[in-house]
């Protein structure tokens, strides 16, 4: 185990150009990572999760806000000095070089190590991240999930005291992401290195990270564990980022009776309860919601996609104007303007405030 | 059946092209082998004789072109060395920060190649004279940094900003300084850019008139201005410059040849990215 705590406290970016309005990437961001603990920085593009990682690593200036690594602060250091490992989006290899040459060229900055210490641990790391036949390659002649894993050696084998990943599946094709995904874990969870992963793909977060913050606007809007950011998103943008297919976010009145008015004929039971006449924002993921025989709410059939292991059912409730999207089981089969009813679990209902978008507990 | 007929066409307007670019060179070449009493006879047969180059390279028309040769390279190298040397960084620089008037200073080095030389070329005189840099090798070269310098940094620049600043980066992270990021990792990437860069600032150095007509005499003459020596006199020897022409392609020529393999991959100007 060689991983640091790391530590973000308040930490802001501001651009300033003349003569253009400044933007503030980054607002204050607190954040904490254990050692071994792999944090997923999840949000759109804009969001400011680049900057923050560049940030860290010493690549952007920092406006304010502290950065520790291992209890000591970091900020004043340049990046040379730091000892944080990057996977870069583009994989940044060097393209004259081999495999083992990349890998040999970040030891050699420091000129601690021997040449007999080099080769091994160019040997060692190529071994950990399953690049032992690839070692005498060229950048060139690989597939981007092996360009990936050099890349990634090449951030490991300085055994830094954090590591960061730029979203590091985003160019791999569905098959390589998943295996690189796999791989990806296995490796960090093997040599406990302190990880952040900035990502805008859910998936990618969820299935690697041990917590999630979710960013929007240089704010975090939400930090927990993958389950809590998708069980209890904390405002509209978690609920509608987290989550796939999206979750439905229908506008209502609530009527104080743990009720919510959709239209003039539909009402849906809210989890918790509001007060009367308050605007509220129901949020209903597609998977929590079935179609049923009887009771429930009467809806028409708008669209159905069969996806063979499931399908998605668009439907459309009595005066909503929003439509509602319902999984189905894979041996439904809908027609456009079928009547169904649908019945949501009002435990798995979500409800925020129109207003402010957040959460309604 | 249109596309063959199409194809010839552009064949002999290719062709036609060809005749009308090397005719000057071919008649450069004839005439430099003809003797000198059959200087101005127009028809082709004439009994062809190397002495227009022996005496071009022999100096025993009391004008020393072997020494206008040296002078040219000496010049001409010096001034793409200097201009690589600060060049180089500053191109590197304009493509990786904007700092305060970084575009005025590029605009600035570009509006040098704005102006004919011969607009500056009076004040130049003047100011070279004062300064005891008059007929040197050392003002030759500063004054041709007006010619290759805007060249190499706007050039360099484009291939600089094609390269993707994480690979330095990366290096930055690795321990490495700027300085190590700059020589290790960014400047053996744009070697093809450095060839042909090189080579079309030292051709338009070499093929420089005017800077030397004016700011030499003698010592520091280049082959430009000392061809036309031979067409002084009381009878101009047509013969002896076209010998003195030839000669003079001759370095160009080399270096392109040697450098070719870079040449087809720089001048695409980093327009075709891996």
């Amino acid at each position: 185990m060689t991983g640091t705590g790391l530590e973000l406290r308040e930490l802001r970016k501001t651009y300033r150009s003349r003569g253009r309005p400044s933007v503030d990437a980054v607002r204050g961001i607190d954040l904490s990572l254990g050692s071994g603990e792999l944090l997923g920085l999840l949000g759109p593009s804009g969001c400011g999760k680049s900057t923050t990682l560049r940030m860290i690593a010493g690549l952007e200036s920092v406006t304010g806000g502290d950065i520790l690594v291992g209890g000591a602060s970091v900020v004043e250091r340049p990046a040379q000095q730091r000892n944080i490992g990057v996977a870069f989006e583009n994989y940044a290899l060097y393209p004259p070089l081999s495999v083992a040459e990349n890998l040999a060229f970040g030891l050699k900055a420091r000129r601690r190590a021997a040449r007999g210490d080099v080769e091994r641990k160019v040997k060692e790391i190529a071994e950990r991240v399953g690049l032992t036949g690839l070692l005498d390659a060229r950048p060139a002649g690989l597939s981007s999930g092996q360009k990936q894993r050099v890349s990634l050696a090449r951030a490991l084998i300085r055994e830094p005291d954090v590591l960061l990943l730029d979203e590091p599946l985003s160019h791999l094709d569905a098959a390589q992401r998943d295996s690189t995904r796999r791989e990806l874990k296995r490796i960090q969870k093997d040599l406990g290195h302190t990880t952040i992963l900035v990502t805008h793909d859910q998936e990618e977060a969820l299935s690697l990270a041990d917590r999630i913050a979710v960013m929007k606007d240089g704010v975090i809007q939400q930090l927990g564990t993958p389950y809590e950011i998708y069980d209890s998103p904390a405002n509209v943008f978690v609920a509608d980022f987290v989550g796939e297919p999206a979750i439905t976010l229908l506008p209502g009145i609530s009527g104080g009776d743990g009720h919510a008015r959709l239209s003039d004929s539909v009402r849906i039971a809210l989890p918790v309860p509001v007060d009367r006449g308050r605007e509220v924002v129901v949020g209903i993921r597609p998977e929590d919601v079935r179609l049923t025989a009887e009771g429930g709410l009467p809806a028409r059939v708008v669209a159905h996609e069969p996806l063979l292991e499931s399908g998605l059912a668009t439907l459309a409730l009595d005066g909503v104007e929003r439509h509602l999207v319902v999984l189905t089981d894979p041996e439904v089969r809908l027609a456009h303007d079928d009547r169904v009813r649908v019945a949501a679990d009002p435990r798995h209902t979500h409800v925020f405030d129109a207003e402010t978008g957040e959460a309604l507990r | 059946m249109r596309k063959r007929v199409l194809g010839w066409l552009c064949d002999t307007a290719l062709i036609l092209y060809f005749v009308f670019a090397l005719f000057p060179i071919a008649w450069m070449v004839i005439l430099s082998l003809k003797p000198a009493d059959q200087l101005f006879s127009t028809y082709f047969s004439f009994s062809p004789t190397l002495d227009g180059y022996r005496t071009v390279l022999g100096d025993s028309e009391g004008i020393p072109f072997v020494r206008f040769f040296v002078n040219s390279l000496v010049v001409s190298v010096g001034a793409v060395v200097l201009s690589l040397v600060v060049g180089l960084p500053a191109a590197y620089a304009s493509a990786r920060w904007r700092f305060k008037g970084s575009e005025n200073l590029m605009f600035t080095l570009l509006s040098f190649r704005f102006a004919p030389e011969l607009t500056v070329i009076i004040p130049l005189f003047v100011l070279y004279q004062k300064l005891g840099l008059f007929d040197t090798y050392v003002g030759m070269v500063w004054v041709l940094q007006l010619v290759t310098l805007p060249l190499i940094v706007w050039i360099m620049r484009s291939y600089f900003a094609d390269l993707t600043p994480e690979l330095e980066q990366a290096a930055l992270l690795d321990g490495y300084t700027r300085k190590q990021a700059f020589f290790k990792v960014a400047l053996p990437l744009v070697k093809p850019g450095i060839a042909a860069v090189s080579l079309l600032a030292f051709i338009f150095a070499w093929n420089n008139f005017v800077f030397p007509l004016i700011l030499t005499s003698n010592e520091a003459q280049t082959v430009t201005v000392g061809a036309l020596s031979f067409l002084g006199g009381d009878r101009p020897k047509y013969n002896l410059t076209a010998a003195a022409a030839l000669v003079s392609v001759v370095p160009p020529l080399l270096l392109a040849l040697t450098i070719q393999r870079y040449l087809v991959r720089g001048l695409s100007f980093g327009a075709v990215k891996s």
